[in-house]
């Protein structure tokens, strides 16, 4: 709101940053953009929404100079411009915060904040105390509470994120564009991001915002534009526009019928099998006396801030990270998980937080991944059976609609749901006893989310015991019979479903455990 | 007579695609066509400036003269795949051929004997290089950088740099000098080796980890496989076959000596790289290094042919092979 005021104090809301007109681009027989218009004007945050593959990226990249478009005008400050490198576009004034950073991780902040225009005495060496200086100077400036001296590395996300952001205001920039820049964060650490967004656009920088979270949209952003399938669908003032209306625009009202028509069953299911997965007092270097237990066919979330142990638990039950004491039972045999190949032999599954480094080899074919977690299952004598991998690959993709050209399609060229449905398909045959999920649908576009949904329900409902770590609370009030609640690496309650209907509730709940540091543990009855 | 013909087209169209990407496996790996070029453009150039070079004789030579270096980039492959590096190889190289040598004067004067203790010393090495790599997370540089010292030095060691005479005549047969089906051996041995290399990297289980492992180390964990394992296997395979060349160049010389090939590692890295590995991993096909082991030997044969001398002869080798690598990467 406050942010808002500020615009409407400017007197000229037609003095446009950044006007693009009718912008196409065709890869080979894609055509990724057709007719594309956006305006940004100064001291705005303009949210750029769609699912993945709708245009967004490939719109950032003729901006920052990485493409160039085929036809259609770009004009910065009403100056015609055309960016056939990523140096111009910076020498224009345009500055992109990507998702993966571009610091170097061993140097400290002001390092970065400086780096290749570190004030020089004779001979090329550098004014440290001046570098700091200034550093310290444009961040005081800025408002923003980062140590000069902290090295980037040992920075929590979100810090490294606001020093990338500061590296770009740093130059003359006029128009900063954000990738995704929420996505690994906290809601404490978005907090700390918006309120940096919120002092670069009171000096006047312009902001394109890409999300994939529509409440952040509403929170931040003075006006929308959606893409779908590389055209405009839509420019909106934030302020007079809803959820549901951008959502209708992202996906297109043809699909909305369905995703509305599906309703929350608000009871709890009962068990009445005995649990698939339990562990009770397990503890190692980051958990502490973890109990928990997976029913067959249950969808079991964890709930809890970065940082609290949740994601360990998963890599613990997948014999990444060994349990040093304490005990696990899978279907009520006691085993000790040694490696991810034995947990692999006991049926369990992980799907890993981040599918770029941890789940997929992007510069190989689909089949490749997807066979990877089973090769000797697709051997004889040693000899790959290829036919039969793809077989196997093809029945992949087609039940998990994985939108490629086929099996041999490399996984870097695909989207970002439809690499994470790769990684899923990496797990789907044979079903897995223990299926461990963690944020499984992270940069994914609403339409492959809820597909993704359908993949996890039906996993459950074949009998499959699901484990999801995920920090949209939404997302696991919508999937999960139960909710345990995670923090400094034990489980402070377990909420059944019913107990608790939506994420305000939740998220309130969560910052109370988080807190009082110890939760009292509370264990509710199944 | 269409409902009859239909099914003969589909068939033979997914038969030529069979081969189309069996072709295309083999021969492209991940690269186009420019090593094969490269490899043309050199022949013919040789072929024009030397009356000597297109001979059935003088590509015999080549052959002989890159079998060294041919087996073992076929194992420097898995490994540079699997985004690690041997430098030890020619260190290897001259202790299998020590140990093979003085096993046979020393224990018993039999070719089963000498081939055991030469490919088994070469796997020891190659063992010990991935034990410390992978168990111990030294850079495989490091590892090798050291173990190219030592193995050198315990190859000079044992008879105090004195080569040791062979006498066997079956082990000169068939390692060394005889032929096998017109083939001499030594080009049988690197057909072999290119053989085994294509069935494990291109059709076996094995070849799918390796790939992995250099892809994306991490995801290959996460999805149950034994790096750690994987990787060492491939140092194994680089140093048996660092065995085998001991064994051909010691039954061609007839003699085994702690002094030979130093320096040959950069020849192998250089030939693996030529043929389209990536140093970054995940990527590179054995065909590929065959070519770039040839275009190696070409070159050293066709300069000598030329009448260059040997120094300038280094520079140039050193020039093209920098702009090969630089023509062919995409």
């Amino acid at each position: 709101m406050e942010l808002s005021g500020s615009i409407a104090a400017e007197p000229q809301p037609s003095a446009s940053l950044l006007m693009v007109d009718g912008i196409s681009k065709r890869f080979g027989g894609v055509r990724a953009l057709r007719d594309v218009n956006l305006e940004v004007v100064s001291g705005e945050v303009h949210a750029l929404l769609g699912e993945n593959g709708a245009g967004k990226s490939t719109l950032i990249k003729i901006l920052s100079g990485v493409h160039a478009a085929d036809s259609g005008t770009i004009e910065i400050a009403g100056k015609p411009a055309t960016f056939d490198s990523p140096a111009r576009s910076r020498e224009a004034g345009i500055a992109v915060v990507y998702q993966d950073l571009s610091l170097v991780e061993s140097l400290s902040v002001a390092d970065n904040l400086l780096l290749g225009r570190e004030p020089r005495a004779r001979f090329g060496f550098v004014r440290k105390r001046e570098l700091m200086a200034r550093a310290e100077a444009f961040l005081g400036e800025l408002g923003i509470p980062l140590d000069t001296k902290a090295t980037v590395g040992s920075l929590p996300f979100a810090y490294r994120q606001m020093t990338e952001i500061a590296k770009a205001l740093m130059g003359e920039v006029r128009l900063l564009i954000l990738d995704e820049p929420t996505s690994s964060l906290t809601s404490d650490e978005v907090r700390i991001l918006f309120d940096a967004i919120g002092k670069a656009t009171r000096r006047g920088v312009g902001v394109i915002y890409v999300t994939h979270r529509l409440n952040e949209v509403f929170e931040i952003s003075q006006r929308v534009t959606v893409l779908r399938d590389g055209a405009n669908a839509g420019t909106f003032v934030t302020a007079d526009t809803d959820m549901k209306r951008l959502v209708n625009a992202i996906i297109g009202t043809d699909r909305l019928a369905p995703a509305a028509s599906r309703a929350t069953p608000a009871a709890a299911r009962s068990f009445d099998s005995s649990p698939v997965l339990s562990l009770s007092g397990v503890s190692n270097d980051r958990l502490s006396a973890v109990d928990l237990s997976v029913m067959k066919g249950e969808i079991h979330g964890l709930a809890g801030l970065i940082g609290s142990g949740r994601t360990e638990i998963l890599e613990t039950i997948f014999g990444l990270r060994p349990a040093e004491s304490g005990t696990l039972e899978i279907e009520g045999r006691p085993w000790l998980p040694k490696s991810a190949a034995d947990a692999i032999d006991q049926g369990v599954a992980l799907v890993p937080e981040d599918r770029h480094v941890q789940g997929l080899v992007l510069d190989h074919s689909i089949e490749r991944n997807i066979t990877l977690p089973r090769i000797p299952h697709f051997s004889r004598w040693g000899f790959m059976q290829q036919r039969a991998a793809f077989r196997r690959a093809d029945a992949a993709v087609a039940r998990l609609s994985v939108k490629a050209q086929g099996a041999s399609s490399l996984v870097r060229t695909l989207s970002g749901g439809n690499q994470q449905k790769v990684v899923f398909g990496k797990w789907n045959d044979p079903r897995p006893r223990v299926l461990l999920l963690d944020e499984p649908t992270v940069g994914v576009d609403v339409g492959a989310r809820e597909e993704i949904y359908g993949v996890i329900r039906n996993a459950a409902r074949d009998g499959s015991g699901v484990l999801i770590v995920s920090s949209d609370l939404v997302e696991l009030i919508e999937l999960c019979d139960r909710i345990s609640v995670i923090v400094d690496g034990r489980v402070a309650r377990t909420l059944v479903r019913g107990e608790i209907v939506d994420a305000e509730e939740l998220h309130h709940l969560l910052q109370i455990y988080q807190a009082s540091g110890q939760g009292v543990l509370q264990e509710l009855p199944a | 007579m269409t409902e009859l013909t239909a099914p003969n087209v589909v068939a033979s169209s997914t038969r030529s695609d069979r081969r189309r990407k069996l072709l295309h496996n083999l021969l492209r790996g991940e690269r186009p066509y420019m090593l094969y070029i490269a490899f043309v453009v050199l022949l013919v150039v040789f072929s024009l400036s030397s009356p000597w070079f297109l001979s059935v004789d003088n590509f015999l030579n080549i052959g002989r003269q890159t079998t060294l270096v041919s087996i073992i980039a076929v194992g420097m492959t898995f490994v540079i795949i699997a985004r690690q590096i041997d430098l030890s190889v020619a260190s290897t190289l001259a202790l299998s051929g020590m140990a093979a040598a003085l096993a046979m004067s020393q224990i018993s004067n039999s070719w089963i004997v000498g081939a055991i203790a030469g490919l088994g010393t070469g796997a020891l090495v190659g063992l010990l290089n991935g034990i410390l790599t992978t168990q111990l997370s030294i850079p495989s540089f490091l590892v090798t950088l050291g173990s190219l010292s030592m193995a050198r030095g315990l190859a000079m060691m044992v008879t105090n740099t004195k080569p040791v005479i062979i006498t066997n005549e079956t082990y000169f047969a068939i390692f060394g000098e005889g032929t096998f089906l017109g083939i001499p051996v030594p080009i049988a041995w690197t057909l072999v080796a290119m053989i085994v290399g294509i069935l494990l990297l291109h059709y076996n289980v094995f070849g799918r980890r390796i790939y992995a492992v250099g892809g994306n180390p991490t995801a290959a964990l996460y999805s149950g496989i034994n790096t750690k394992w994987v990787t060492t296997a491939a140092f194994v395979l680089t140093g048996a076959l660092a065995g085998l060349a001991a064994l051909v160049l010691s039954a061609r010389s007839h003699a085994a000596r702690p002094d030979v090939v130093q320096g040959m590692e950069l020849d192998v890295i250089a030939a693996v790289i030529l043929g389209g590995c990536s140093l970054f991993g995940g990527r590179g096909y054995i065909l590929g290094t065959l070519f770039g082991s040839l275009i190696i030997g070409t070159l050293n044969n066709g300069l000598v042919l030329l009448g260059v001398s040997s120094p300038m002869q280094l520079v140039i080798k050193g020039a093209i092979i920098v702009a090969a690598v630089a023509f062919t990467k995409r």
